[in-house]
């Protein structure tokens, strides 16, 4: 009896007092999460590297091929498709990562620098997070329509009519027109979190500082930054993760086919065509989707490791 | 933080300013639209409109599925919101508080799915689904949700949790009191806030998830928001007084919830997984 209410001291424990637990308890707390977690998110994951390997469209037998899925996507009769996809994803990456990151530092400075409005600016700037993806994509299709749509008819109206495009009809111009409306609709998340991050820096290093005769330049570069690097590293691996997610926006502004002429595929569109078909994919097989998947997650899958290594290792410093 | 003068100020509060009205402009548009007749739209894109077409808000809603949308996406995000919460609660209590075998293992085993992206294992879920008949089904759609939301607020939890004295257990403990007891009447009333938190960043993900709805959701009476809207922006292309009317009314009740507990949206961004 005692020994079970044992108070056990452990390096590994956070601020050390754990109590041991009757097992039956532990299967009840643990269990009912356990089960549909590793049923719905840890067993499809296994079962999607098993369909790779397959062919099958979706009812009666599998038959198995080995790796062709693989060849097919990476250098056969649908490499052109996946590599073009592939490169937009990674386009779409490093252009997200400059403006959301950059302008979401500085916006990030310019909120903890004021005090009056503080509160309605951080409020503004992060409305437009908690629309759903798809909506901004349809709002966002009005504003850039050739005949409706705001952003033209402002460019008109103010002696700028030459700058009028079809945006999203333009294949030159399309995938920056999309990755514009999800800087829109995303910034205000990383302009607090940068925020946060911010105020987290010991007021004394400024003051101190400033006493030194630093300028605010001096002070952005040598003191801000630095010392929010953490943030723009986990933020960074987050936004590779989410970039090989995007699928909601392109589909809202350019349809399952990623139009114009495949202009704005990723990998995402590409992955919802090959499993479930859409007039014009080349192939609809969910064990080629499969593949597509396996492919994605392969990319994404080291930064996921060390996101959640990050993330248990700050956890158990904090 | 920084010290800036009256030039500094006078930059950063245009820079805010113009900034929030890039934010509003396309949310002003489709409310402005939403009253205008299509005429109107095209002849004069900036003006208020010539006159107060609320018939478009009927056609819209009535078109558009929207008292169905709004019931199905209602239930299926409570429900599933719901579900996470008690079985998320429990596994951060006993991992937060207690000693067993595979402890450690079976939170990273957790903490892997917050950045496994759910979405690359949809054919499996949509296989299984449909085996067990719940294709086309709410059940099946909020199944997936809790399933996928339970990494996220195992995290959220545990890590508030491990935040509270274990001490404020150890009497009821030492009376006897069954681990059971002890989450239920002292443990779960003190992680509140952080129920609220993962609740809300719950539901509003939920309820403005486009792509599970998409593939698991077939009949038009079982449609989610998104879902609803996406299939009448095809449906009524070109009619931007019905497609404004709509996405108002799809756009507004968020925003509503989001301008009275925006401090708890805030709060649930920062002390989310990401700091």
């Amino acid at each position: 009896m005692a020994r079970r209410f044992a108070l056990k001291r452990r390096a590994t424990l956070r601020k050390g007092i754990a109590v041991s637990i009757k097992k039956r308890y532990v299967l009840l707390f643990v269990l009912p999460a356990l089960i549909l977690y590793v049923t719905f998110v840890i067993y499809p994951f296994i079962f999607s590297f098993i369909l790779s390997f397959y062919k099958w469209p979706g009812a009666g037998a599998k038959t198995f091929v080995g790796l062709q899925n693989f060849k097919d996507i990476l250098f056969g009769s649908f490499g052109n498709e996946f590599r073009n996809a592939f490169m937009h994803n990674i386009y779409y990456f490093i252009l997200v990562t400059i403006f959301e990151l950059g302008l979401g530092f500085l916006l990030a400075i310019f909120l903890v620098s004021i005090v009056k409005g503080k509160r309605f600016f951080q409020m503004m700037v992060y409305l437009p997070n908690i629309i759903s993806m798809i909506l901004v994509g349809f709002i966002w299709s009005m504003m850039l329509n050739p005949q409706i749509g705001l952003v033209n008819q402002f460019l008109r109206h103010v002696g700028l009519g030459a700058l009028a495009q079809p945006w999203l009809g333009d294949p030159n111009l399309a995938l920056n027109t999309i990755i514009a409306v999800n800087v829109w609709r995303n910034l205000g998340f990383y302009v607090l979190v940068f925020t946060a991050s911010l105020l987290d820096i010991p007021r004394e290093l400024l003051e101190a500082a400033y006493i030194d005769g630093a300028s605010n330049f001096k002070v952005i570069t040598k003191i801000l930054f630095p010392l929010t690097i953490p943030t723009f590293q986990t933020l960074s691996i987050l936004l590779f993760i989410w970039t090989f997610n995007v699928f909601d926006i392109v589909y809202a502004l350019e349809g399952a086919q990623a139009g114009p002429f495949r202009s704005t595929d990723v990998l995402g569109t590409l992955f919802y065509r090959t499993a479930f078909g859409g007039l014009g994919s080349s192939r609809a097989d969910f064990g080629l989707g499969a593949a597509v998947a396996v492919l994605i997650f392969l990319v994404v899958m080291p930064l996921s490791l060390v996101y959640a290594y990050v993330v248990d290792r700050r956890s158990r410093n904090a | 933080m920084l010290k800036v003068g009256k030039w500094g100020k006078t930059i950063i509060y245009s820079v805010l300013t113009v900034y929030v009205v890039i934010i509003a402009t396309p949310f002003a548009m489709i409310f402005v639209n939403s009253f205008k007749s299509l005429r109107d739209i095209f002849l004069n894109p900036f003006s208020l409109p010539s006159t107060l077409n609320v018939q478009n808000y009927v056609e819209a809603w009535k078109s558009a599925n929207l008292f169905n949308a709004y019931v199905n996406s209602f239930l299926v995000s409570t429900l599933s919101v719901g579900g996470i919460l008690i079985m998320s609660s429990m596994l951060a209590y006993v991992i937060s508080r207690y000693d067993f075998p595979f402890r450690r293992t079976i939170y990273l085993f957790i903490i892997v799915g917050l950045a496994l992206p759910a979405r690359l294992a949809i054919i499996p879920i949509y296989v299984m689904l449909n085996d067990l008949n719940l294709l086309d089904t709410r059940t099946g759609l909020i199944v997936v949700y809790i399933a996928t939301g339970i990494s996220f607020a195992t995290f959220l939890m545990k890590r508030f949790m491990d935040g509270i004295p274990a001490e404020i257990e150890e009497s009821a403990r030492i009376d006897g009191a069954s681990p059971w007891t002890i989450f239920l009447k002292i443990a779960l009333p003190l992680t509140r806030p952080a129920m609220i938190v993962v609740g809300l960043v719950n539901f509003v993900g939920i309820w403005n998830d486009f792509f599970f709805p998409l593939i698991i959701i077939n009949s038009e009476n079982k449609e989610t928001v998104p879902l609803a809207i996406s299939i009448f922006f095809g449906e009524f292309s070109n009619k931007w007084q019905l497609i404004s009317a709509a996405l108002s009314l799809s756009v507004l009740p968020i925003m509503v919830i989001f301008f009275l507990l925006s401090k708890y949206f805030i709060a649930g961004m920062t002390e989310g997984a990401i700091k």
